[in-house]
């Protein structure tokens, strides 16, 4: 690998016959594009549409659909959840990786088992508690438990033991406290890993079907994933409507990653941390 | 990438923009659960606020139901909520009556969800009431929708199921519109002389595939005397063998994995004339009405869905009334939703008729619905049959089965139909299950 | 002083999971029906059941062959990342292609390869038949090749997001021990197994663990795309569970269920956990 960076002998064979893959991987994404310009009845018959019909596009954005509260809605459940999952997940991810004290294995496996409950078993626990916390029907019953990932503690906490200890027990030494290590030198170390995250935990909360479906009953508070279910009719589905709305639903998942993974690719290895 | 760093501070701003607006509105969704305590008590100035949950689209009619209603009733507002009727929306709606305030007024479609309303004490029990007749009102038919002898609810609409015909390729084939009393052999042949290059005979939608097999049971009773499965009935085996036969030996209907896998829309091909007959329900009349996105210049004729066997006893048809219309027991507004539930039975819901809801209350002059569902596209139709047919009048039974059991069900004649299993321990398998599950309960 | 760290995400932690999980718990041991308030204790029938539903037994059988999905994404994802970290032009756009599929609408997902997967004329089976394969198999319409379809299915599913946690990792690597190593003359395969293999294996270690949980708890791919079948042969024991909390109503057995596939992961992760001081590196 290495040994090639830069070698276009090999770099452009590679990069076409990962694009040649790529292509394969994005046919779904195809799909949705062409579907949304096509008409009923050509549908799952017609890989391409015969002329480009923008109703669909159009009518989800006006009329009944009111796409625009769905989406000004999910923006603001997914977007303070990852901001919070991501404080929350990495200041727990370092007292998991750093700091030694007594339990913390026994903890963090306490941890790890409540990733593996089925989430359908605690629906009805949950909608007990969220009505008796009075958030059921409101976007605090998605956006407070989105603060808290267990994926995120436990991956950061992969990361954070992974960047050598000589630096940070050279600050301590240094006399500085845990807090100072950790948003000092383990968070900027760690920005491939946090935007990473960012990125998986955002896709997460902006598709999340499930939550959203129990939590919220009224229409104004939807999100997108329950919007979507406005296309499914009563014996059939309206696919033209339903992908025009999801080629749309996308977009901010494409932008969200190509922001993040700039900093994934501006790791330590650009800006090379010698101890 | 390089180029495009400008956008990541403008839509950072933008963000920021949604969350302040996002969070200002945040204090309104408070709104959103209306009246806490005290809210019905009689106060001419409070206005009452109702939701309604139902399963149909709000543009496909209950948005214009409501939309009348408020406008004749200034002082009850009702909201309607759409739910999926799938396992999901279900939980949707049922946690959401558990609450009491988020939904007053709903439908129920089938009678397993509906008796867990009930058992949940979420139903209101509306025998109770005198002012209104559901008896009467209804037909006999009503009767079938009574849980422990008492309704939670008014079932509103005519139920249809039936076969779609296309007239022009009967007559090209040379055949007439079946009789109302015909048979599955009966249209196996039917199936067979219509095939042709790029035409299927028949066509089954998912929601009409069991209507035949539910009928006969319906008849013959789920259980046989001594209490066991009632699954491994000659007729069902007829039936098995019909649809298998035409799948593998005619091919005048698809091989069921062809069904499964090219996800076929069934009715989409109906219209298109790619294929002759199609058994489904009323509500393909929503896009068979829809010239513009589903155009079609052939005449559609009905017929019933067919007995099993000429000799058969006691089949019923699928059919009767539906839209099982309830009031939650815990809303806080239950004589202004009772007032919903009479006002919608009686007429209200006739702007749901073009979709091929046809309401079941003799108040309403039922010409009118039907001239509603035809507006337009009169020509489109074989009329005889329509009246027949859709309209006719026959025995019918809602299917009162565990879903378990159809799901088990399901399972063993799937394997069936791909050839993984024969006929004999399918019907064996069906009836094993059954059984089981009529142990444990 | 750890605690102080901790804490805050203890507490949503404990709220939000623990408290309706140990609910959840107690149901095991009742006929608790979804919101009916009459339930009985019924002690142990929730388990004597498990032991003689076929179904039961069929979803395990089900859920062993979807698992073999995750060590095979892993590996192909740490391939591709490793090409798509350095060695290709276009790098922005070809991890965003790798990584669509983990986002696209499970709706399109679904239809595309059930269309790829088309016995009669799909294009895995014309090729399939194209190099002599005479009776190529029936993938979605046939009950004993289903589940491995629904397999290549979630390994390509599955293949962007555990690229891109291995795209984070190898930032971690510094060019530096790449390079030493490449001076003393090691080879591409060499570096490649010696080096950066041990170097990502905590994330090795964390997209095993968090993938095997995940795959146990995920169906909403197979609920798209089969719904369980033909038959029951892509049921999988999440979606039993699903079927039987929400389309069956019977929450307690449901529970039992639940809990048993708990004990499974709890167990596989706890082996897991013991066996990585082996070959996880930190």
């Amino acid at each position: 690998m290495s040994d090639s960076a830069g070698n276009p002998k090999v770099k452009l064979p590679a990069t076409i016959a990962m694009l040649v893959a790529g292509v394969f991987m994005i046919l779904p994404f195809l799909w949705m594009i062409s579907t949304s310009f096509q008409t009923p009845s050509e549908v799952f018959v017609r890989w391409l549409p015969s002329r480009l019909d923008w109703s669909n596009h159009v009518r989800i954005w006006t009329g009944s659909y009111s796409f625009v509260s769905y989406y000004l809605n999910s923006l603001k459940v997914s977007v303070i959840g990852t901001i919070g999952a991501v404080f929350m997940s990495s200041l727990a991810a370092y007292g998991f990786a750093r700091i030694e004290f007594k339990g913390r294995d026994a903890l963090f496996l306490v941890y790890l088992s409540m990733m593996m409950i089925p989430p359908q078993v605690i629906f009805v626990p949950k909608f007990i508690l969220f009505n008796w916390m009075h958030i059921y029907n409101t976007h605090w019953a998605l956006i407070l438990p989105g603060m808290f990932s267990i994926f995120g503690v436990f991956m950061l906490r992969q990361f954070f033991m992974g960047v050598p200890k000589e630096i940070t027990e050279s600050a301590f030494i240094d006399g500085a406290g845990h807090f100072k290590i950790f948003s000092r030198l383990n968070l900027p170390l760690a920005k491939p890993a946090l935007a990473t995250f960012a990125i998986i935990d955002f896709s997460w909360q902006w598709n999340d079907y499930e939550n959203a479906l129990v939590f919220l009953t009224s229409p104004k508070l939807y999100t997108i994933p329950l919007g979507l279910q406005n296309f499914i009719l009563e014996n059939n589905v309206d696919y033209n409507g339903m992908m025009a709305a999801a080629s749309a639903a996308i977009l901010p998942m494409i932008a969200i990653f190509l922001i993040g993974q700039k900093y994934i690719i501006q790791g330590i290895s650009s800006s090379a941390v010698k101890g | 990438m390089r180029g495009k760093r400008w956008w990541t501070p403008a839509l950072a701003v933008a963000l920021s923009a949604v969350l302040l607006t996002g969070c200002g509105s945040n204090g309104n969704t408070g709104d959103a659960q209306p009246g806490t305590a005290g809210a019905s008590s009689g106060k001419p100035a409070q206005k009452v606020k109702l939701k309604l949950w139902g399963a149909v689209p709000a543009e496909a009619g209950p948005q214009a139901v409501v939309d009348a209603w408020n406008a004749e009733n200034p002082d009850v507002e009702v909201e309607y909520v759409r739910y999926v009727n799938d396992d999901a929306g279900n939980l949707k709606l049922d946690t959401a009556l558990m609450t009491g305030q988020d939904a007053d007024l709903y439908f129920s479609y089938v009678l397993s969800r509906l008796q867990k309303r009930v058992d949940a004490g979420v139903a209101a029990d509306l025998t109770a009431r005198t002012d209104y007749d559901i008896d009467g009102q209804m037909g006999p038919d009503a009767a079938q929708w009574k849980i422990n002898g008492k309704y939670y609810g008014v079932p509103t609409k005519k139920n249809m199921s039936f076969i779609w015909l296309n007239k022009n390729m009967l007559d090209e084939a040379g055949l007439p519109v079946p009789p109302l009393d015909w048979t599955w052999p009966d249209l196996e042949q039917y199936a067979a002389k219509l095939t042709k290059p790029g035409v299927y005979g028949f066509l089954q939608h998912e929601a009409s595939f069991t209507a035949a097999i539910d009928g006969t049971i319906a008849g013959l009773g789920v259980t046989k005397a001594d209490g066991t499965s009632n699954f491994d009935n000659p007729l069902w085996k007829q039936w098995l063998q019909i649809n298998h036969d035409m799948m593998y030996k005619d091919k005048s209907t698809p091989e069921y994995g062809e069904q499964l896998t090219s996800k076929m829309p069934v009715d989409t091909m109906f219209l298109k004339g790619e294929a002759a007959m199609l058994n489904a329900g009323e509500f393909i009349f929503r896009n068979a009405n829809n010239l513009k996105d589903y155009p079609h210049d052939f005449k559609i004729a009905f017929a019933t869905i067919p007995r099993i066997s000429a000799d058969q006893q006691n089949y019923k048809y699928a059919g009767g009334v539906g839209d099982m219309l309830s009031v939650n027991a815990k809303s806080k507004n239950q004589e202004a939703a009772w007032k919903f539930v009479k006002w919608y039975a009686d007429g209200g819901m006739l702007p749901m008729a073009s979709g091929g809801r046809i309401p079941s209350s003799k108040s309403v002059d039922s010409a009118k619905a039907i001239d509603l569902l035809l507006k337009g596209v009169e020509d489109k139709y074989d009329r005889e049959s329509l009246d027949n047919v859709v309209f006719g009048k026959f025995e019918s039974f809602q299917l009162d089965i565990p879903q378990q059991v159809i799901d088990a069900r399901k399972e063993e004649y799937e394997k069936y139909f791909l050839n993984k299993q024969d006929l004999d321990t399918t019907l064996k398998n069906m009836a094993d299950r059954h059984n089981k599950l009529l142990q444990q309960k | 002083m750890g605690y102080a760290f901790i804490l805050p995400n203890m507490l949503g932690i404990l709220l939000f999971f623990i408290l309706p999980a140990l609910f959840s718990f107690g149901l095991m041991f009742t006929d608790y029906q979804f919101s009916n308030p009459n339930v009985s204790f019924t002690g142990l029938d929730n388990f004597r059941r498990l032991f003689h539903d076929e179904q039961f037994y069929g979803a395990i059988r089900h859920t062993a062959i979807f698992l073999l999905s995750v060590p095979v994404s892993l590996v192909l994802a740490f391939a591709t990342a490793l090409v798509l970290n350095r060695s290709v032009y276009l790098k922005g756009l070809l991890r965003g292609m790798f990584f669509l599929p983990y986002v696209s609408s499970g709706v399109a997902v679904a239809f595309v390869w059930m269309l790829l997967f088309q016995p009669t004329n799909g294009p895995i089976n014309e090729i399939l038949r194209g190099i002599g394969v005479a009776s190529p198999p029936g993938w979605f319409a046939d009950p004993d090749t289903a589940m491995y379809a629904i397999d290549v299915v979630q390994i390509w599913f599955m293949l962007g997001y555990n690229m891109i946690i291995y795209l984070a990792a190898l930032q971690e690597i510094s060019p530096e021990q790449l390079e030493a190593a490449r001076i003393d003359g090691a080879r591409t395969r060499t570096i490649t197994w010696r080096i950066v293999w041990p170097l990502v294996s905590p994330t090795t270690f964390l997209l095993l663990v968090t993938g095997l949980i995940m795959t146990m708890k995920s169906f909403a791919l197979i609920q798209a795309i089969t719904q369980g079948g033909p038959g029951s042969s892509t049921t999988i024991l999440s979606l039993y569970v699903y079927k039987t909390a929400f389309s069956y109503y019977e929450m307690g057995y449901a529970s039992t269920i639940s809990w048993f596939l708990f004990a499974v992961i709890m167990a596989v992760t706890v082996v897991q956990w013991i066996g990585q001081k082996r070959w996880v590196h930190y």
